[in-house]
């Protein structure tokens, strides 16, 4: 089952799957297959993949369609730790001007012959991880303030 | 992806992510301050203040107006939000992916 959490400034999301970690693995690491299940219907899909994968290689991904938008956004950045068939994690970077690196970290952990499969993006709240600290309490507190009065 | 709110959640972001400019705001907390006032705050010089008042200005969290020789500022938190729904775009982004990658799984079973 999938649950949804928000950490600091995380996004912290967790699904089951019944496949082994490390079959898992490879389709998250295969250009080929992640074209095939990176994509949601009526949403958005992947159009383009490319990646070197070893720790400092990188990769790129188009998507097309509309998580949001309806228009094609590029996404890129680096690969971190690849540890087969726990752990995969990158940097995340918007093509778009000043846009602040992120990362993503896919974590494998199988169980019966299913795979909890967890993944975090973090750092997106920050520009440059700046406020996550000391800023973000007060940011969030404002906007919580906000949105009771509003209610 | 997550791009249409992006100058408005840019300016925004660029707002919040230095401390002066997020004390600014927790000065302005439920009470309407001056330029004079606010800038008691802080060591460095008024026009150095009034630049972030600025900034906070465009990215339209903060609102002044005239009061006799003084501005008057107060803080509007509405444009926060798209601090959340940029979040909210993610989350949902994450979420398709998992679902798309789960029935791509465990169809080829």
């Amino acid at each position: 089952m999938n649950s949804l959490n928000v950490v600091d400034d995380a996004i912290v999301q967790e699904i089951t799957i019944k496949a082994s970690a490390q079959r898992i693995f490879e389709a998250l690491t295969n250009p080929a297959e992640l074209l095939k299940w990176w994509a949601s219907e009526g949403k958005f899909r992947t159009t383009e993949v490319q990646l070197d994968l070893r720790p400092g290689g990188k990769w790129m991904m188009r998507v097309e369609g509309n998580c949001g938008t309806g228009t094609s956004s590029t996404v890129r950045g680096e690969y971190l730790r690849i540890e087969p068939p726990r752990l995969l994690s990158f940097t995340w970077i918007r093509d778009e001007e000043n846009s602040p690196e992120t990362l993503v970290c896919w974590e494998l952990e199988e169980d019966l012959g299913s795979t909890t499969v967890r993944v975090t993006h973090s750092g997106l709240t920050s520009e440059a991880l700046r406020i996550r600290n000391s800023g973000w309490p007060l940011i969030q507190d404002l906007l919580q303030s906000y949105l009771e009065q509003t209610a | 992806m997550v791009s249409k709110r992006n100058r408005q959640t840019e300016a925004v972001f660029k707002a919040i992510s230095d401390p002066t400019r997020r004390e600014i705001l927790s000065i302005l907390r439920g009470r309407q301050q001056t330029v004079g006032q606010i800038a008691e705050n802080f060591r460095m010089s008024r026009p150095a203040v009034s630049k972030h008042l600025r900034l906070l200005q465009s990215a339209g969290l903060v609102a002044t107006r005239r009061r006799g020789t003084a501005s008057l500022c107060s803080l509007d938190a509405k444009p926060l939000r798209v601090v959340n729904e940029w979040v909210k775009d993610y989350q949902a982004f994450w979420n398709d992916s998992l679902q798309g990658l789960r029935k791509y799984m465990e169809d080829e079973q």
